[in-house]
């Protein structure tokens, strides 16, 4: 039985936490690009130990420049600004954002969040509004006394863009705990992954579901779905996608033999903020992360220790690709080029039809749990 | 203490090597527990001013000797606090006589403080996902904790491992409110501070643990062995111990080291034995009669077996406990200074003594065919034991023991050593009703076996897993593969695997298997005094 797979990559494999980011900003606009492209040129941003900014020219998939992270790598989440010039990533443990500007390597902005003997950690949680002027993170801080930790409560904080190398929040608002990949959306709202899908107005606060999980009350035959938002994606489909993982009981609920296995996700239209959610396919094989294909919205790409294609109307998977190795992280430009990378030191470039490898980028350093995200440089 | 060292060399962390402290011989003890309490951990703890519980965060929790190791390198890697070595020993000492378990408090996770390979725990559903999916139930089932100290302990996780309610199995749920609002009020029913038999076992009289032990117990490679344990006490709760006696096949064994007791029951004690270090994790009986535990070899805790000591003169075991009817063989009787005539019950005759050591007497035994099946109680002299000897007709099944091996790939240059894993094949006559599996069976002890693989599974055989995972040998030692990716693997994966260990044994020439379950896993780089 296939399902075994998964147990045994869990059991032997046992497979680490991580990672993520978004969407960006306009500041430090000088019009010269340093020769690169303008115009929406599409280059991939991603992060590698020990602490490297990659930017990646998907016409050449060549290195175009390599930026040192300050800071102990966290997890390699990227944010890049709308303009595309500015790339935010998260470091120093999942504490510090730092932005760089992507056609020199200067740091144009950085807020450390943890302060005093409090230690504030954001996991994934990184976005920047769609007009590039505030960013976002979930901070959630604990406090060290004398003899005893104190858990505090989780917060939206808010932060301008231009505020420079010392950036403290300008208004916070308490939020869930347990949310990871944020992104923000033209209404103005911020999308929280967290125990539902939420959205908070980060003028007020105000926040509204915009789709239940954890509370999705669907009977006995389902089991809660387990929704996996370690990596934020999306961008080359304009787009939130939360995949989940979900059980239905056909038999009595735990009777595995009679059991339906599926995928399911949660996809959010970030121009309208509409939500789409449901089964998409039946689980056969572990899938870390899936992406939209830019040009038609039923067909999904998939990655783990395969490459994959699905069709979601029809629930059917179309092609399977096996990987080199195992990768936690996929992309897509306009032009359907599939680049799928984390865990290591290289990313596998891929036909979106045939799913063959048709090329590969040597990284000087391991991705590990990094973002790869695509900044549209206007 | 070569091993010692190359040990620390080996497991990135060191809580084995506090065992280690904890052993170091000659402590001279130059302050007591409470003032060094005092000097040391007010820096950041406050007295209380309640006799109760003097100590913020300290007095409230109970905890073996591992498990205040544990705390005090938590103080000291993440705290700041800085301990003499002769500190740190007076603390885990006095920490464990004055806020430790009673006996029957660790019975049941005894396991963990052995460093037992192989277990599978029986987890309490309430504790399955939100705290055994990380480390063993032992960790915890062997602290007793007040409910704000079961909430402080949640706190701290929080903070230590912020991203713990991210994992799989935290983030399909609340987790931090589940575990402050419904598991910490359980673990403190479950795990109580205060407790009755704690009560009781403070106040009573510990016993001295002097004398002449009679020693059988298991080494894996070696085999059984049978020894004479002496021990000398040096200052309260030291000892210095000898152990000298024979493995079944005649070789000798001996060692010296010395041993601490904590809790007024905990013998733990560091040998040099044939040249290795080993480790002696054993429990005093509360009268003192008797200590059980396990062996291992510091450098490979699973390189280890059970030993049970019995004080003074007294028969322990017998290898083999089992004579098939019309049978002729020899068997060991295991215990120390047995004198006088060998009697193994009815229908079995001693043919001749072969041999008489301190620690065992060998003879050659005759089971008459029409000798009853069951079991024998065993005599040497006035030295009596009950139901010693099995006799049977024949083995109808085998079970292999542990029924759920862990093997660990590794060496191949890596940091780590490869992790074995030793499986041995326990028989089982029919009893009364001529059914196997049944309650009346006849545990006929320990027998040999032929040792072969099979793989545990479909995806195991399209795999490869049995030509790539590992070999078992002849005594049930199995050797996992080299560590790293195998390019010869499908996706150039690791040497894990799946597999079915199957132990035969050949009976009136049919073939009786028995069958455990084997992961070869991962190397784990985490090593911690309670797993
Ligand atoms: C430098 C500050 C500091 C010193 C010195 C210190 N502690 Fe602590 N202790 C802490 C902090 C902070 C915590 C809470 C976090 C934790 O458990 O690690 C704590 C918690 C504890 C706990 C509760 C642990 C648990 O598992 O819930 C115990 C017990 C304890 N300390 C014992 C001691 C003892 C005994 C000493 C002296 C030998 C000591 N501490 C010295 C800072 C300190
Ligand atoms: C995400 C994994 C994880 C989960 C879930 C988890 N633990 Fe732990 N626990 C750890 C780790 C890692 C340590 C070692 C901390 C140290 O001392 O450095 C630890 C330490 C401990 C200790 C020893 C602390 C001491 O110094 O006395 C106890 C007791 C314990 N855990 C109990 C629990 C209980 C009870 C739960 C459920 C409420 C739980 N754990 C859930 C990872 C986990």
């Amino acid at each position: 039985m296939k399902f075994t797979h998964t147990i045994k990559a869990a059991a032997l494999v046992g497979i680490a936490g991580t990672v993520a980011l978004m969407s960006g900003c306009a500041m430090s606009q000088s019009g010269d690009l340093n020769g690169m492209k303008g115009g929406g040129h599409e280059y991939l941003l991603t992060v590698t130990r020990p602490n490297q900014l990659h930017v990646i020219d998907t016409e050449t998939n060549k290195i175009v420049r390599s930026c040192d992270v300050p800071g102990t790598f966290g997890q390699g989440t990227v944010e890049p600004s709308p303009d595309g010039r500015i790339a935010y990533v998260g470091t120093n443990k999942w504490e510090d954002v730092v932005g760089f500007d992507i056609t020199n390597c200067d740091i144009v902005f950085s807020a450390k969040q943890s302060y005093d003997n409090v230690t504030v950690k954001s996991f994934v949680s990184l976005a920047v509004s769609r007009d590039g002027k505030e960013l976002y993170t979930v901070q959630n801080p604990t406090r060290k006394l004398n003899d005893r930790y104190e858990v505090m409560e989780p917060q939206l904080a808010v932060y301008d863009t231009s505020a420079g190398l010392n950036a403290k929040p300008i208004r916070t608002f308490p939020v869930d705990r347990q949310i990871t990949k944020i992104m923000a959306m033209d209404t103005g709202e911020v999308i929280l992954a967290g125990n539902d899908v939420q959205a908070i107005n980060p003028e007020n606060g105000d926040i509204r579901i915009l789709t239940l999980l954890q509370n999705w009350k669907r009977g006995d035959s389902w089991t809660q779905p387990d929704a996996f938002a370690m990596h934020t994606l999306g961008e080359q489909a304009d787009e939130f996608i939360l995949p989940y993982f979900t059980i239905k009981w056909n038999g009595d609920p735990g009777d595995m033999e009679k059991a339906e296995f599926w995928w399911g996700m949660s996809r959010v239209d970030l121009k309208t903020g509409e939500v789409e959610q449901g089964e998409i396919l039946p689980f056969e094989f572990i899938v870390f992360n899936f992406i939209t294909d830019p040009t038609d919205s039923n067909i999904l790409y998939g990655a783990f220790n395969t490459l994959s294609k699905h069709d979601i109307r029809e629930k059917k998977t179309l092609a399977v690709h096996n990987m080199e190795h195992t990768y936690y992280d996929l992309n897509m430009t306009q032009n359907r080029t599939i680049y799928v990378g984390g865990t290591s030191s290289d990313i596998s470039i891929h036909d979106p039809d045939t799913l063959e490898k048709i090329g590969s980028i040597k990284l000087p350093g391991d991705q590990s749990t990094s973002a790869m995200r695509i900044a549209f440089l206007k | 203490m070569n091993n010692n060292k190359s040990k620390y060399a080996l497991l990135n962390a060191s809580a084995l090597a506090l065992v280690g402290t904890m052993l170091t011989p000659g402590a001279t003890w130059a302050m007591g527990g409470e003032a060094v309490v005092k000097e040391k951990c007010l820096a950041c703890h406050t007295q209380t001013g309640n006799p109760d519980k003097p100590y913020s965060r300290i007095s409230e929790q109970r905890k073996t000797p591992e498990g205040w190791q544990m705390t005090l390198q938590r103080m000291e890697h993440l705290n700041g606090l800085h301990l003499t070595s002769e500190e740190k020993q007076t603390l885990i000492k006095y920490l464990s006589d004055t806020q430790g378990l009673a006996p029957s408090e660790t019975a049941k996770y005894r396991y963990a403080l052995e460093q037992k390979p192989n277990i599978v725990e029986d987890v309490d559903p309430a504790y399955v996902e939100m705290c055994a999916r990380c480390h063993s139930n032992a960790r915890f089932g062997l602290q007793r904790r007040t409910e704000d100290e079961w909430k402080e302990l949640v706190t701290t996780h929080m903070a230590v491992h912020p991203t713990l309610e991210l994992h799989a199995l935290s983030r399909d749920r609340r987790w931090y409110d589940i575990a402050l609002n419904e598991t910490a009020p359980k673990l403190a029913m479950d795990y109580a501070f205060n407790d009755a038999a704690w009560a009781k076992w403070e106040k009573a009289a510990k016993p001295v643990l002097n004398g002449s032990w009679s020693v059988s117990g298991f080494m894996p490679e070696k085999g059984d062995y049978s020894a004479v344990l002496t021990t000398a006490q040096t200052s309260k709760d030291n000892y210095s111990v000898t152990m000298v006696g024979h493995y079944a096949d005649g070789s000798e064994l001996s060692g010296t080291g010395s041993a601490k007791v904590f809790s007024g029951f905990e013998w733990r004690a560091g040998l040099t034995l044939d040249g290795v270090r080993v480790r002696q994790v054993l429990a005093a009986s509360e009268d003192g009669s008797m200590m059980t535990g396990r062996m291992y070899q510091s450098a490979h805790d699973e390189v280890g077996g059970e030993l049970k000591a019995v004080n003074g003169t007294g028969i322990v075991a017998l290898t083999p406990s089992a004579i098939k009817q019309g049978q002729q063989t020899k068997i060991t009787i295991k215990g120390g200074y047995l004198k006088g005539a060998v009697k193994l019950g009815k229908g079995v005759q001693v043919v001749k003594v072969l041999s008489r050591d301190a620690d065992r007497v060998v003879v050659l035994a005759k089971a008459s065919g029409s000798a009853s099946v069951g079991m024998r109680d065993v005599s040497v002299g006035s030295t009596k034991a009950k139901a010693q000897l099995a006799v049977y007709d024949k083995v109808a099944a085998v079970q292999v023991s542990p029924m759920h091996g862990l093997a660990r790939i590794g060496g191949n240059g890596g940091k780590l050593p490869k992790v074995k894993s030793t499986f041995r094949a326990i028989a089982f006559a029919a009893g009364p009703d001529g059914k196997p599996g049944t309650d009346d069976d006849l545990n006929l002890g320990y027998m040999p076996a032929n040792w072969s693989l099979k793989p545990q599974n479909e995806v195991a055989a399209e795999d490869k897993d049995l030509e790539f995972a590992g070999t078992i040998d002849s005594k049930g030692i199995f050797t996992p593969g080299d560590t790293g990716l195998n390019p010869k693997r499908r996706m150039s994966a690791n040497n894990v695997g799946m597999l079915t260990v199957v132990a035969t044994v050949k009976e009136g020439g049919k073939a009786v298997e028995g069958e455990a379950d084997l992961l070869v896993a991962v190397p784990s780089y985490i090593k911690r005094a309670i797993q």
